[in-house]
């Protein structure tokens, strides 16, 4: 045997598992996903509907059309999370790295464990809990705020998004916390230090050294941060069930109760899953971008 | 760096507001947790009749065993780990394999192969729900453990593959041709000299792995029926549709749900947050 046959047959053992789960679970999902959702299948012939047909876009144009607006409200609930994490768990999460990297407080690491500490609980936990916390008259929260206005009531705020995303913002700023402080930690002290001795103050450090050298950081963040809104779904699922009347879905949710509640609706629940596709294919164009722009993050 | 940080002038009433808050945002992510554990100590009786922020007069323990019992968390426990640790074993020895392929065995198709991998890092779970339900359904798989299992070890090979690709990229070509000339082949390179020298990126993947996988809760909601094959997330969620009203079990419930995850914790806290960093720095 040469060695190239040799290699060459080592590439393929060592790979082919992997690729073949892989294209298996999520590559051929995707495609079959897109297929699904330009024909009219429905679960087949228990559901009354033996004929599969290539019917186009027409689940689409229902999804954009349909008199409710589910998709609409849905997207525009992604884009509350989205705006949570850019302005609030973004800048939130860099003052306190900020702060922990300059090295006045003891104990950083004690701080940034516990911190961290709810994104490594189960989103359906936190889900029940600060359901059991927040909702209903008699709830924990109505306590708190009886103690300032004796006669409060409960009501379903007009926006029922707000506790949820109050929720997302207190379980996930953990999380841009570890990310700035590790990349805080890898500029160069030096540097800092000589701008410190030619007299520059703090503020001036922060906007011309530090910003900039996390510019690609920041833009990584905010992708993660609308990746991560798309990947919102076990909280929102326990906590409110997507309601009330569907005021709290969001796209995930959406496309699981056309999926998988009552009649399945799969080219529609389809449709919804490819937008979230086109979505992710976005972001990673915008990722790659971005590690050209600045030059990776090394 | 720190030594000379440490030796700056910063005045006594700087340091005091920021350790105020930094104390504050560390009681406000804790407090939920620490408030959750507390009221599980109480009867359901006490606690929708008296202050719900005020310690359990009595520190009951009864709903413990009930909700175990009901919630059958001895069952759920066991799958939650066999799930998870089958996983993590899954997915750091295949992507070790293949990250060793993609950076060290020179072809041309590797770009295409390694950059199908980092897709699938940014592609949502989902997104691609349906047609894995009606795969596994079709495949005869549902509701069996192999039917959960490999959809997540598919899951957690993007990120496996795009960790372990950079690791080996960092171990010295030197090795690998030394190894060549000793007349080794490429299989016994890898299993030989490149996976014993992985060890930390394995500890890394293994980890973000096994959280991922331990706090699943869609998938082997939508892809299992029985209870013999469910996992925690599954059991604690129960404990919010019919029987929300009954507080003690659901937070003892919350509680027992609760504790594995923070003993993990408590154990890898250190590579859990570098391996976050590691894994999110590039997205």
């Amino acid at each position: 045997m040469t060695s190239k046959t040799e290699e060459k047959i080592s590439y393929i053992a060592l790979i082919t598992p992997a690729l073949l789960i892989y294209l298996a679970v999520i590559a051929f999902p995707i495609v079959f996903s897109i297929l699904l959702s330009l024909t009219n299948y429905n679960g087949g012939k228990i559901f009354g509907n033996p004929n599969i047909k290539f019917v186009g876009f027409d689940s689409y144009i229902y999804m954009l059309t349909e008199p409710t607006r589910n998709f609409y409200m849905a997207l525009k609930n992604n884009m509350l999370i989205v705006a949570v994490s850019v302005f609030g768990q973004i800048p939130l999460g860099f003052i306190l790295a900020y702060i922990l990297n300059q090295k006045v407080v003891k104990g950083s690491n004690f701080f940034q464990t516990m911190i961290y500490l709810p994104n490594v609980i189960s989103p359906v936990i936190i889900g029940i809990l600060f359901k059991s916390f927040y909702y209903g008259q008699n709830s924990v929260f109505m306590e708190i705020i009886r103690k300032f206005k004796p006669n409060a009531e409960f009501s379903i705020l007009s926006q029922p998004m707000i506790p949820v995303l109050i929720v997302i913002l207190w379980m996930y700023t953990g999380f841009y916390v570890i990310i700035f402080l590790a990349n805080l930690q890898r500029i160069d002290s030096a540097i800092i230090e000589a701008a410190r001795i030619d007299g520059a103050n703090e503020r001036q450090i922060l906007a011309r050294i530090v910003l900039p050298a996390l510019s690609g950081v920041i833009v990584t963040c905010a992708i993660l941060a609308i990746s991560g809104s798309l990947k919102s779904f076990d909280l929102i699922y326990v906590m409110t069930g997507g309601g009330p009347a569907s005021q709290t879905r969001v796209l995930s949710l959406y496309m699981y109760f056309m999926a998988f509640m009552g009649a399945p609706n799969y080219p529609l629940a389809n449709a919804i899953s490819t937008v979230m596709v086109i979505i992710s294919f976005i972001l990673i164009i915008l990722t790659r971008r971005v590690e050209k722009i600045f030059g990776g993050k090394e | 760096m720190a030594a000379r940080l440490e030796n700056r002038n910063v005045s006594f009433v700087v340091k005091f507001c920021i350790y105020a808050v930094m104390l504050a945002f560390t009681a406000l992510a804790v407090y939920p947790i620490f408030w959750l554990i507390i009221q599980s100590f109480k009867t359901t009786q006490e606690y929708l009749t008296t202050s719900k922020l005020a310690f359990p007069r009595n520190w009951f323990t009864g709903n413990y065993p009930y909700s175990w019992r009901m919630g059958k968390f001895g069952t759920l426990l066991m799958n939650s780990v066999f799930y998870s640790v089958t996983t993590v074993l899954a997915v750091v020895i295949l992507s070790l394999m293949a990250g060793f392929a993609f950076a060290k065995l020179k072809f041309r198709i590797t770009p295409l192969l390694h950059g199908l991998f980092i897709i699938g890092i940014l592609i949502t779970l989902q997104s691609i729900m349906i047609p894995l339900f009606l795969m596994v359904n079709a495949a005869k798989l549902y509701n069996t453990r192999l039917g959960v299992l490999i959809p997540y070890i598919g899951l957690g090979l993007p990120m496996g593959v795009y960790l372990c690709t950079e690791f080996v990229k960092s171990i010295p070509n030197e090795l690998i041709e030394s190894g060549r000339l000793d007349g080794a082949g490429y299989m016994r390179i890898f299993s030989g000299i490149v996976f014993p020298m992985c060890a930390p990126v394995a500890v890394t993947l293994g980890i973000l792995t096994f959280t991922g996988t331990w706090n699943e809760f869609i998938l082997i909601n939508i892809l299992t029926s029985s209870d013999a094959i469910k996992s925690i997330p599954v059991g604690v969620a129960r404990f919010s549709g019919a029987l929300a009203s009954d507080y003690g079990k659901q937070f003892s419930a919350l509680v027992i749900g609760l504790v594995p995850i923070l003993i993990f914790y408590a154990i890898f806290r250190k590579q859990i947050t570098r391996g976050v960093a590691a894994g999110a720095v590039k997205g």
